[in-house]
């Protein structure tokens, strides 16, 4: 039987927890001291300019680099030292910057692949659907190479493809990068829609006003450090961000 | 030159060496070791069969069985070998791979020209023959070829083979998506190693003799240049790239001095008129190959 603490401290933490995360680079501090924190069922933005640490952080979450200092908490346990793939496995979805789907295969492989590690043959049926169902475009190209998408369309797969490994906390590194006014509300709408179906967030954006209308926290990264956080509604009204980043 | 027998078996163990270069190179992974390992298979195969009089029978013919207890050996050794460095050389990218699997080739090499056991410079001699001319290697070559051509084919199609294939377009991409790549690039490595250590086996009875120039600097390039000709995407390329440039230098001896310049010129033309080799599985479903089915292809709707 277990006792009535392991099963408190659980409820208590929040999903993802970074505590004072630091990351270098040899001599360059790309991460200094990082809180943040994503609760079940949020969606949080993460954002910044070109080179504030933005993809560092998620690669730092998925244990692509190692952390310097400071500690990356899943569920309340520290991720130090776990390869990638245990992350993965754990249900840390990362749907890397720049699409990065694989050209030379399918559309329909790239999605199987995004399941990798998982073994329930009817479960990967479904949710192979349920993407076609929510992008429709790659529905109709699925035995097309991923490689001759459209820019959007490869982002649709990329996201497609992280949501086949059925991640509890989704990761996404800039989905709106490249992308049409008309097709970033699109990709945001259906980041939306999957909050609401209860699915957690974390998405990194240089587009702070798509992020925050969506969003209902963020945290703004600058030259590595969380600069500022807060609700959604804050942050859009918080005059520095509005100088910098809302361009009003 | 006549087509014989001989150049036939040289063929084979041609294009079982191209097959060691590419299963790495399926994982993206850019490794010269393939003659390292062939060497150590054909040191074993010739310090067993000339060493131990027990393995060597009453008869006028080497046993088989004692044939294969050196090709399970040589697999052994070269297997643990690839396991042991595989895990921080396959640390090493690209070109950095490359030079690290030459030096280890080297390293291999000054070893067996140095130690005694190896028989120094001059090697080991009369490696004892299990069949009586190279018909005989022939059809074994063949039947390994065969098997290993039928394993790769599977693997282009399971789990591990499209793992192999995401690792080579963008690792990262792969380890997003749960890959194990550390462990999926030493797999490939150790198949390499595999392959090379038996082809290595058959090449020492065949050729009667062996020493530390089998395996050197120049069978890296070599046995890359197979592949390079070949293609690498799909086990067909450094099959027909491992045959074909095997029986080249020997199928010109009639034009003479003229023959290196021939080779040459096709080593270059090749990768200028087919930069992916000579076999793309584009070329394979066009063509309608009855193994065709390749990772990079579609499954039905
Ligand atoms: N592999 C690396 N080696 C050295 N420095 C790096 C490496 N990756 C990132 N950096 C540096 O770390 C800092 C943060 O980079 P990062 O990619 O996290 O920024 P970002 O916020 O994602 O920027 P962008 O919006 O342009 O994608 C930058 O100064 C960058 O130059
Ligand atoms: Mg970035």
């Amino acid at each position: 039987m277990n006792t009535a603490a392991p099963l408190q401290a659980p409820l208590q933490a929040p999903l993802l927890h970074l505590e004072r995360l630091s990351v270098r680079y040899g001599r360059i501090a790309a991460l200094e001291e990082v809180d943040l924190e994503v609760r079940s069922g949020e969606l949080v933005t993460l954002l910044g300019s070109n080179g504030a640490g933005k993809s560092t952080t998620l690669k730092a979450i998925s244990q692509l680099v190692a952390p310097s200092g400071g500690a990356v908490r899943w569920r309340g346990q520290s991720l130090k030292g776990v390869a990638t793939e245990t992350t993965v496995r754990l249900g840390i979805g990362h749907c890397p910057e720049g699409r990065r789907v694989l050209s030379r295969q399918s559309v329909a492989t790239n999605l199987e692949l995004g399941a990798y590690l998982r073994r329930d043959h009817s479960g990967i049926a479904t949710d192979l659907e349920r993407c076609y169902g929510l992008f429709p475009r790659l529905a109709e190209r699925r035995s097309q190479l991923a490689g001759s998408l459209s820019g959007g369309e490869q982002q649709m797969l990329a996201i497609a493809r992280a949501l086949m490994g059925r991640p509890t906390l989704l990761m996404l590194d800039e989905p709106s990068l490249g992308l049409a006014p008309k097709l970033v509300a699109e990709v945001m709408g259906i980041l939306a829609e999957l909050h609401r179906q209860g699915l957690s967030i974390l998405l990194v954006e240089q587009n702070a006003r798509a992020a925050l209308a969506i969003a209902s926290r963020g945290y703004l990264l600058e030259a590595g450090r969380v600069s500022r956080s807060g609700s959604a509604t804050e942050l859009l009204d918080d005059e520095g961000l509005q100088a910098s980043y809302l361009g009003r | 030159m006549p087509l014989d027998a001989s150049l036939l078996v040289q063929m084979l163990l041609g294009a079982l060496l191209g097959l060691s270069v590419y299963l790495p190179l399926r994982a993206g992974q850019l490794s010269l070791a393939t003659p390292g390992f062939y060497a150590i298979g054909g040191y074993t195969a010739a310090l067993l069969s000339t060493r131990f009089p027990a393995l060597a029978g009453d008869g006028a013919l080497y046993p088989l069985p004692s044939l294969l207890l050196e090709l399970v050996l040589a697999a052994l050794i070269a297997g643990a070998l690839a396991l042991a460095i595989g895990g921080p050389v396959l640390k090493l990218k690209g070109i950095y791979l490359a030079i690290a699997t030459i030096a280890l080739v080297e390293i291999l090499r000054v070893l067996n020209l140095n130690l005694g056991f190896t028989g120094g410079a001059t090697g080991l001699f009369a490696i004892p023959q299990p069949f009586e001319g190279p018909v005989g290697y022939l059809l074994l070559s063949l039947a390994v070829l065969a098997l290993v051509c039928w394993l790769c084919a599977r693997l282009e199609r399971l789990r591990l083979g499209r793992a192999m294939e995401a690792i080579r377009e963008d690792e990262l991409a792969a380890a997003c998506m749960g890959l194990d790549t550390a462990r999926v690039k030493l797999l490939s490595f150790l198949f390499s190693a595999l392959v090379a250590a038996v082809a290595g086996v058959i090449s020492a009875h065949f050729l009667n003799t062996w020493n530390a120039r089998q395996g050197s600097f120049d069978a890296s390039i070599t046995t890359l240049a197979f592949v390079v000709f070949g293609g690498s995407r799909t086990w067909l390329g450094p099959v027909v790239g491992g045959l074909a440039l095997t029986a080249l230098p020997e199928l010109l001896r009639p034009v003479g001095d003229l023959r290196l310049v021939v080779y040459g010129l096709v080593i270059l033309l090749g990768p200028i008129l087919f930069p992916q080799g000579l076999i793309t599985p584009e070329l394979l479903r066009r063509l309608r190959w009855p193994f065709r089915q390749t990772s990079a292809e579609a499954p039905a709707p």
